[in-house]
């Protein structure tokens, strides 16, 4: 029985539906194994904390004399930190998540990176968006995901990114994801005799055109998505009805989508949103400190809105950033580009906890944190123990499972 | 491997067939007739209405490219009023805040009226290019120094590069946007040193981790006040020690590493395929940015004949460049109100742009907007077509000429559409579609085009024209 069925045939008041989701969700995500049938019922949120967020003043090694001597202006003080224990603890703007990890939703990986880490922006963005840190790869290991669990499924919805470009994570060779900036901004205008509703349907698809283009397809592509996912987003979500009070922020407003669509069901499997920038390298207290302090509140929203409508064990949610930071402040209050940091898996379905290494500040790679953990294991988890597929062929080789899933 | 350009960001796409390399940067001997007129107006500028591509369309390249070459003087270009009122007002805090941001408007206005309209849409194209190359944000509380760097830009438009690398090096929109300003002796930030390689110059693993803390050392020194708008140098900030950089050795400045950065090969090879990727098509194929990296080597990295060369090239013309390229937002929104022959922007432009993804002096990041098939997203694509929907359901267009003047058969004025929006780039089906649409065919709603609908029904089909796949291509 599909998941819609089995809500239609069981669900006569929305209490009941909402009642019914839980347990059997919280059934689901129990069932350790890939390819049951929970799996088809999840969702992962890949959170890009774009621009370099700073590892050691996001999860602090509070316990290590050193961070306080390499950072003598820029170190969270001891008694500021949010303890885990007598050596790390949260940055003391993360109370929300702090209090999530308290409740054993949160798992912290510490130490995450790839061999050779590249300290340019751009380079290693992509690197985590491909999952390719030896070759230039163009397709997301999202988009890849998409492809290999169920090509030429027509949904439209099975990846959202909530961003104005399509972020690399999400390009694939057959699965076309819509960039969603803001609900209000995806609705085609209407004008007077409804020329421009039929502009992207008709004509568009014939290509006996005296020129060819590398980019006409994806632009035909794109059209007749944008048309159709344009008039059916707006109306497939609208039912929904968030239970939590968000920020106004940007992140707050994404979140707030997210849970909108997950709620709404359309089958999404994953869902991009982005949080930054975090490229402290002046300032950086001031700035890293709002923005995980926005990232924790609208998570705390975010979760407080999927539990009541009975998604919070539906939902994982994986952070990332393209690189930490140099362990020694620099100059200007701030930090320059340096190599592995913590990342944060959120949700029901997460055994919570510290995992990792800590951060070596003594032995260092010219300066910078060394990995311990390969991105790709984190990434190996998330498709075979959340999204239930195998990960060998999406990220072109086999790697370590956490265990940091129920 | 090769040491990459910026190609490498997914979605840019080289176009199918073979490249004549012999032949390809050699003159194109043609009249240009309208089509390649169009599409030397959409590159080297921002299109051109349905005159000047007829007046374009009687030259040859050489000619039309020499006429896009006439600048202005730098001398003779006035700053928005904006900014002389923002300067007036001396504002502090908050209020400085909300002045600055618009000030930033009105030089965003200010500019895309000078590409729409100013006298050298060739001048603005490049300046729009180093814009996103040696990308900065604005500082709207110190707006004259996002204007200043977009005068620099302007002024270089076809100026040498090397040149142009040290003085933007040294401004204080870059000083401030990649922390050289920040960047001192006892503290060296590694920020600027770092892009200027990779995103600027030279491309990834063209150089090491070595050398970007020797070129951070060397740029040390470079001091920002903002009020003033000026940059300086403090030699007690400047680290003179020796440094070692791209396997020299020396006690380096700034200008040494620009000047060491311009002997490498690859410097010229970086700047040619950007180029090529700009004018010509996407991922261009490395024998050809051999052979563009040799004359601006040979030239001395001067713009002007390399430019000229690339725009009067048989490649350039080829079939394989032709709308080969996506239209940047930019592109999009300033060739639609050009071709609708309007003269300045309305107040559409400027969030049509945001939601397009292309705010100007504000790219996502230091690495510019990516482009190619980037731009195109189901989000995107509703901001292009509630733009064209926006702008021609509205008053400015009763400023539009030729849109009243087409004749009053369907299949005429459908016929006359598409040749002035598409130069005859529309598929068989979206010329059925317009000239149903003017029929008022296949709708109940819709009766044929008259002197009573004319001007409604006109406007839908150029809407129509402006969102088929082939507009959106340059």
């Amino acid at each position: 029985m599909k998941r819609k069925d089995f809500l239609i045939a069981t669900g006569s008041g929305l209490a009941v539906v909402a009642n019914t989701e839980h347990v059997f969700a919280r059934a689901l995500a129990q069932t350790p194994l890939p390819g049951l049938p929970g799996s088809s019922d999840r969702c992962l949120v890949l959170i890009n904390l774009f621009g370099g967020n700073d590892g050691l003043n996001c999860v602090v090694p509070h316990g290590d004399a050193r961070y306080y001597q390499l950072r003598p202006g820029l170190a969270i003080d001891r008694n500021d930190v949010l303890p885990i224990d007598a050596h790390t603890g949260f940055n003391s703007a993360m109370r929300t998540l702090k209090s999530l990890y308290d409740k054993g939703v949160v798992a912290v990986v510490q130490g995450v990176g790839y061999p050779n880490p590249d300290h340019s922006h751009f380079r290693s963005t992509e690197i985590w968006q491909t999952a390719a840190p030896d070759r230039y790869e163009h397709t997301g290991w999202l988009g890849r995901y998409f492809d290999d669990s169920s090509p030429n499924v027509p949904n439209l919805f099975r990846g959202v990114a909530i961003s104005r470009v399509l972020p690399e994570v999400m390009i694939s060779q057959r699965t076309d994801v819509p960039a969603v900036p803001a609900l209000g901004q995806y609705t085609l205008a209407a004008d007077r005799e409804a020329a421009s509703r039929d502009a992207f349907a008709q004509g568009s698809r014939d290509r006996r055109l005296p020129f060819s283009s590398p980019y006409l397809a994806h632009v035909m592509e794109v059209e007749g998505d944008a048309q159709r996912s344009s008039e059916e987003l707006p109306r497939l979500v609208a039912g929904y009805t968030p239970k939590a009070s968000y920020p106004a922020t940007v992140i707050g407003r994404s979140l707030a989508l997210a849970a909108q669509i997950i709620g709404s069901k359309l089958g999404t499997r994953a869902i991009y949103v982005e949080h930054g920038s975090f490229d402290t390298h002046v300032n950086q207290k001031v700035v890293q400190t709002r923005l995980l302090g926005q990232f924790s509140d609208a998570i705390g929203a975010f979760y407080q809105d999927l539990a009541a409508h009975g998604n919070d064990r539906r939902v994982l949610t994986l952070t990332f950033s393209e690189f930490g930071r140099r362990i020694e402040e620099n100059g200007s209050r701030g930090t320059d580009h340096g190599e592995a940091s913590p990342l944060f898996l959120i949700g029901g379905g997460v055994k919570g906890g510290l995992y990792g290494t800590l951060p070596d500040l003594a032995a260092t790679n010219m300066g910078n944190v060394r990995y311990s953990v390969d991105f790709r294991s984190v990434y190996a988890t998330v498709l075979e123990r959340w999204l239930g597929r195998p990960s060998t062929a999406v990220l072109g080789g086999a790697f370590a499972k956490l265990p940091v899933l129920v | 491997m090769a040491a990459q350009t910026h190609t490498d960001v997914g979605g840019i796409l080289r176009p199918q067939g073979h490249l004549d390399l012999a032949t390809a940067l050699a003159p194109y001997e043609s009249a240009l007739g309208e089509r390649a007129a169009a599409h030397l107006l959409r590159r080297a500028g921002f299109g051109g209405t349905p005159d000047d591509v007829r007046r374009f369309a009687a030259m040859t390249a050489h000619e039309a490219v020499a006429q896009l070459m006439k600048f202005p003087s730098a001398q003779s270009i006035a700053p928005p009023q904006a900014l002389a009122d923002f300067e007036q007002g001396s504002y502090t805090g908050k209020a400085r805040g909300r002045e600055g941001r618009r000030t930033v408007v009105a030089m965003q206005e200010w500019w895309l009226d000078r590409m729409l309209s100013g006298p050298a849409p060739l001048q603005e194209k490049m300046t729009l290019y180093f814009h996103g190359h040696f990308t900065s944000r604005a500082t709207p509380r110190f707006a004259w120094i996002t204007y200043n760097q977009n005068a620099i830009f302007r002024r270089y438009a076809l100026g040498n590069l090397r040149e142009l690398t040290r003085e933007v090096s040294k401004d204080p929109a870059m000083l401030l946007y990649l922390n050289g300003a920040q960047n001192v002796a006892a503290h060296p930030n590694e920020n600027y040193a770092r892009e200027l390689m990779e995103l600027f110059t030279l491309g990834v693993d063209a150089y090491g981790e070595r050398d970007v803390r020797g070129s951070a050392r060397a740029w040390t020194g470079w001091q920002v006040n903002r009020r003033a708008g000026t940059s300086a140098f403090d030699a007690s900030l400047h680290d003179d020690g020796r440094k070692t950089f791209l396997g020299r050795t020396g006690n380096f400045t700034g200008d040494d590493i620009v000047n060491l950065i311009f002997e490498q090969p690859q410097c010229a090879r970086f700047f040619a395929a950007s180029l090529l990727n700009w004018f010509v098509y996407n991922d261009p194929e490395p024998e050809l940015v051999e052979r563009v990296a040799a004359q601006l080597r040979a030239h001395d990295f001067e713009l002007s004949p390399v430019v000229a060369t690339i725009l009067r090239s048989n490649v350039f013309y080829s079939e394989r460049a032709y709308r080969a390229l996506v239209k940047s937002p930019v592109e999009f929104v300033i060739g639609t109100y050009k071709t609708l022959g309007l003269s300045s922007v309305d107040a559409g432009a400027l969030p049509a742009l945001i939601q397009m993804g292309q705010h100007l002096f504000y790219p996502p990041s230091v690495a510019g907007w990516p482009g190619g098939q980037n731009w195109i997203t189901s989000g995107t694509m509703i901001a292009r077509q509630n733009f064209l929907t926006q702008l021609l359901g509205s008053q400015t267009l009763e400023n539009s000429s030729w849109l009243r003047g087409l004749p009053l058969s369907a299949s005429a004025a459908a016929n006359d559409v598409a040749q002035r929006i598409l130069q005859g780039d529309a598929a068989p089906a979206t010329l059925a579609q317009l000239n149903g649409y003017l029929a008022g065919a296949g709708t109940a709603a819709l009766a044929a085009l008259s002197t009573e609908n004319y001007d409604q029904r006109i406007r839908g089909a150029a809407n129509l024209a402006m969102a088929s796949p082939a507009y959106q291509l340059n």
